[in-house]
């Protein structure tokens, strides 16, 4: 191996900007490290070449461990995106200039010198300065200027980041050639998904200083594992859809899910399909076909051998879609296609089925937290303990109410996230209304979790300054944005009324005549996640026991946790109302989350007077799961 | 050229441009014009002979070599001193840097008297660090060094605000760049920092060195105006002045004149030269 990382780490300012990442490159390989800016991948880059310091983890290159060794000895060869070739010296004297610092002598730094300039196809324009060469030139001039010593690895930074198109295609090309000749190991970094297709042996993907997923370029487009990768390297239809018995479920399409994509039965799972995968047909396809349904063309694209469509079609129930990202209130599915250019769409009506697809592997928990920005950092804290526990990843989200505001939110977000402790996490500032940008942020990504604490106004007063009635005054205890977030929401939502030192005893009720299955399942998966102990609850109106319907709902409840090992026990009680009694339970046994069904996000009236979840979210002293009802 | 000519003499307004031009001149040569030739008149009114006699005075002589030293050593410590706090400002990330960059810089704001007095209070026989140095016979003031003191401090920010963009607009990739190569800081100092410098070292230089040589009112308070002992030449000529020997003055003034001529002249062809490749303009 010419260069491994382990477990490379580089914190800026406490932040996590490159994450363990670990990665063995081989002997002559052409590696790629891919991702947008803001990723890490510059940073590893300079990290391999000592102009950075790591925070944790070792650098080896061809098997030195060179992780406290500064630039000079490291043997690295570098090329910048801004070429930074030395303005003052020649060209011949810029790729003299590494074997001059190593005292090699004149006749053989020119005989070097000479076959790097044929090499790079430079030959004869050795006494030229920097500024009578064309970007390309300059580009040409620092490859050979960095390959001069003969580097042990050659490090290339965006070098093609500031080229036309056509020298960018010219410089690639020669590069690769190069590269090959010489046989030197190479990592380059881009975000340029074309430029890693056309260069790479195999490709890195990185996405917020982790290292997603490595492969040959075939293969990560083909079947990548993760959301971000899918999306990432070119284009496609993403839905996210349940896992019901190995199958995946979108509605009435049914997909099988390989055996080696580990999933949990009724977790979220997500499809993707590449616009070349999808086919379309005038007529009904027959039965064996997956057929998504009949769509309307409502944009198309000539790009030379090829059309891309994109189509609308109605939704499929109980199915998110995420890429492409469906406008905010938008009804539809969309799906993106590719037929070949002479082909005559003359009707805006198509039939839309499938001839291949790839199911992605089941994401890392994600845990969305919104953040006002002020007071408490009880929740952050409480998030930093989950994601530790779960080993989740998270998102800081704060809305900004224009763009002016968005740097100071950042700022604040930035010392409440330190102070926290939640230093992983990353963050995000939205400007608008909180509610709606919450949907938006939920709509764009997969989140498994949302956590938020409720913010009472200071005076609980109502349009004429009155004191408000004794009921709108408990809603307002919870604040404005926690309801509406609530009765939108497509995803548990945890409200942190008070922070616990830990999460393991978990209270699941199934009162109220609601026995809602998400409540356990999410509950019991967010157990065994965390570790946890459930207690789960029926509340019973009198002292009968309970009917032989409630008994059986309660053993499947329990003989579910228990087949995903979560311990489990089962407790009846007696209360007046099912809120008094989830309350005086959780109070008892001294819980750290309560978990309670609602009725989902069709009900827009859901906080009636005798609604079990607001009064449980009222009372409670704890924080509160509320798990949304099931669609479809 | 001649494809730009219509461009120089014609106003954006398609007016004739010789009004406004000329109306400048008319106004520049009461101004700049005349008092610089009245110089050259008056010196030369004896003849060459009554020139070269007034130059050649010891007091004359003594004026204009220790004028060029002072001015030489000023630039010579300056070129370096400036170097370095323009290094230190543009490539360290430091609490009070800013403060430090308009320290550096304060010189230029304050009048040239109120420098020497504050040199006067601080090295002088009775000034705060001057009379605990006193007792060892150790006195700058009124010597050659109090002028060179003088001279470091007026002229300070010359240097440095040549350098400093030049530093500031060069890229640490280039640093990096030559790290990566192998080079150690030294090495990357001198042959990578330091020649990307050259231009600017030289254009620094020489205006350090202008500044220098027709500096008065910091000397005139820290030298003592002592003759053939701490006398500038910009001195000199006050001083003769003062005398009533008009034709001593005035040979010394042409001929700083000249210098200044000649320095000037090279700033700009130098700058000019320099100026698209990203050195500074005059």
């Amino acid at each position: 191996m010419s260069i491994v990382l382990e477990r490379l780490t580089k914190k800026y300012d406490g932040l996590v900007v490159v994450d363990q990442v670990s990665l063995d490159v081989a002997d002559g390989e052409l590696f790629v490290l891919l991702g947008t800016s803001g990723s890490g991948k510059s940073t590893i880059l300079r990290l391999i070449a000592g102009l950075s310091r790591p925070d944790g983890g070792r650098i080896l290159l061809r098997g030195r461990d060179v992780t406290a060794l500064p630039p000079q000895q490291r043997g690295t060869g570098f090329v910048f995106q801004n070429y930074s070739i030395f303005r003052h010296m020649s060209v011949a004297e810029n790729i003299e200039f590494g074997l001059k610092i190593r005292k090699t002598g004149a006749a053989e730094r020119a005989r070097r010198r000479d076959e790097l300039l044929e090499l790079v196809g430079m030959a004869g324009l050795g006494s030229r300065y920097a500024d009578q060469l064309s970007g390309g030139q300059q580009q040409r001039v620092a490859l050979a200027r960095a390959l001069a010593y003969e580097p042990s690895v050659l490090l290339l930074d965006e070098p093609f980041g500031a080229l036309d198109v056509k020298t960018r295609a010219q410089l690639r090309r020669s590069l690769k050639d190069v590269q090959r000749k010489l046989g030197v190991t190479a990592i380059l970094v881009t975000h340029d998904q074309d430029e890693a297709f056309e260069l790479a042996d195999r490709i890195g993907v990185l996405d917020h200083g982790r290292l997603l997923e490595v492969g040959v370029p075939e293969k990560l487009y083909a079947s990548p594992r993760t959301l971000f990768a899918a999306t990432f390297l070119g284009a496609g239809t993403v839905l996210v859809g349940r896992s019901r018995h190995d199958q995946a479920r979108f509605g009435p399409v049914v997909l099988p899910i390989p055996p080696d994509v580990p999933h949990e039965d009724g977790a979220p799972v997500q499809v993707l399909f590449r616009p070349e995968e999808v086919v379309l047909s005038a007529e009904a396809p027959n039965d064996k076909s997956i057929v998504l349904g009949k769509g309307t063309i409502i944009e198309q694209s000539f790009t030379g051998a090829l059309r891309r469509v994109r189509l609308r079609l109605p939704r499929l129930p109980a199915t998110r879609q995420i890429a492409p990202p469906v406008p905010f209130g938008e009804e539809g599915m969309l799906v993106d296609a590719v037929v070949p250019a002479e082909t005559r769409l003359a009707h805006d009506a198509w039939w839309v089925s499938l001839r291949g697809w790839h199911i992605l592997q089941q994401p890392e928990p994600h845990i969305l937290i919104f953040d006002a920005g002020q007071g408490s950092t009880s929740t952050l804290t409480l998030a930093r303990q989950i994601v530790e526990q779960m080993d989740a990843s998270a998102t800081v989200l704060a809305v900004a109410g224009d763009q002016e505001e968005v740097e100071t939110e950042r700022a604040a977000l930035l010392s409440r996230q330190h102070e926290a402790g939640l230093t992983r996490a990353q963050l995000r500032v939205r400007t608008g209304n909180p509610v709606e940008q919450i949907a938006a942020e939920q709509n764009e990504s997969l989140y498994s979790l949302m956590m938020l604490a409720p913010r009472a106004r200071r005076a609980p007063v109502d349009a004429n300054g009155y004191p408000e009635r004794k009921r709108l005054r408990r809603l307002n205890r919870l604040g404005p944005i926690v309801v509406r977030v609530l009765e939108r929401a497509s995803l548990p939502v945890m409200v942190v009324k008070k922070e616990r030192p830990a999460l393991k005893r978990l209270l699941i009720c199934t009162a109220g005549g609601e026995p809602g299955k998400s409540d356990v399942r999410v509950g019991g998966r967010l157990a065994r996640r965390l570790g946890a102990s459930v207690t789960l609850l029926y509340v019973a109106a009198n002292q009968m026991e309970p009917s032989r319907i409630v008994q059986s709902h309660l053993e499947r409840a329990a003989s579910t946790l228990r087949s995903i090992e979560v311990p489990v026990e089962v407790r009846v009680r007696q209360a007046r109302t099912p809120a008094k009694g989830i309350l005086a339970e959780s109070r008892e046994g001294d819980h750290d989350l309560i978990v309670v069904g609602s009725h989902g996000p069709q009900s827009r009236s859901i906080f009636g007077r005798d609604d079990v979840t607001l009064q449980v979210l009222i009372g409670a002293d704890r924080p509160v799961l509320v798990v949304p009802a099931e669609e479809g | 050229m001649s494809a730009r000519a219509p461009d120089v003499q014609r106003a954006a307004g398609g007016a004739p441009a010789l009004l406004p031009a000329g109306l400048l001149v008319l106004v520049l040569l009461p101004l700049l014009l005349l008092p610089l030739a009245a110089i050259f008149v008056f010196a030369f009114r004896g003849g060459l002979g009554e020139f070269w006699r007034a130059l050649s005075s010891a007091d004359a002589q003594f004026a204009l070599r220790f004028s060029l030293l002072i001015a030489f050593a000023t630039a010579l410590i300056n070129a370096v001193l400036g170097t370095f706090a323009a290094y230190v400002l543009s490539k360290y990330r430091f609490a009070g840097r800013e403060a430090l960059g308009i320290v550096v810089n304060l010189p230029v704001a304050i009048p040239t008297v109120v420098v020497g007095t504050s040199l006067l209070l601080l090295w002088g026989p009775i000034g705060l660090l001057g009379k605990l140095i006193e007792p060892f016979g150790l006195q700058p003031m009124f010597t050659p060094v109090g002028v060179l003191l003088a001279h470091l401090f007026v002229t300070f920010p010359y240097m440095l605000g040549v350098i400093k963009p030049l530093l500031d607009e060069l890229e640490t990739t280039y640093e990096e760049a030559a790290y990566t190569i192998g080079a150690s800081r030294w090495q990357t100092f001198r042959y990578v920092i330091l020649p990307a410098l050259r231009g600017g070292l030289f254009t620094g230089a020489l205006l350090t060195f202008a500044h220098s040589l027709g500096e008065f009112g910091a000397t005139v308070m820290v030298s003592g105006n002592l003759r053939l002992r701490t006398q500038t030449a910009p001195l000199y000529i006050f001083a003769q002045f003062e005398a009533g020997n008009i034709a001593n003055a005035n040979a010394v003034a042409a001929v700083l004149a000249v210098l200044s001529f000649v320095i000037f002249f090279f700033l700009l062809r130098f700058t000019g030269r320099r100026a698209p490749a990203g050195g500074p303009g005059v």
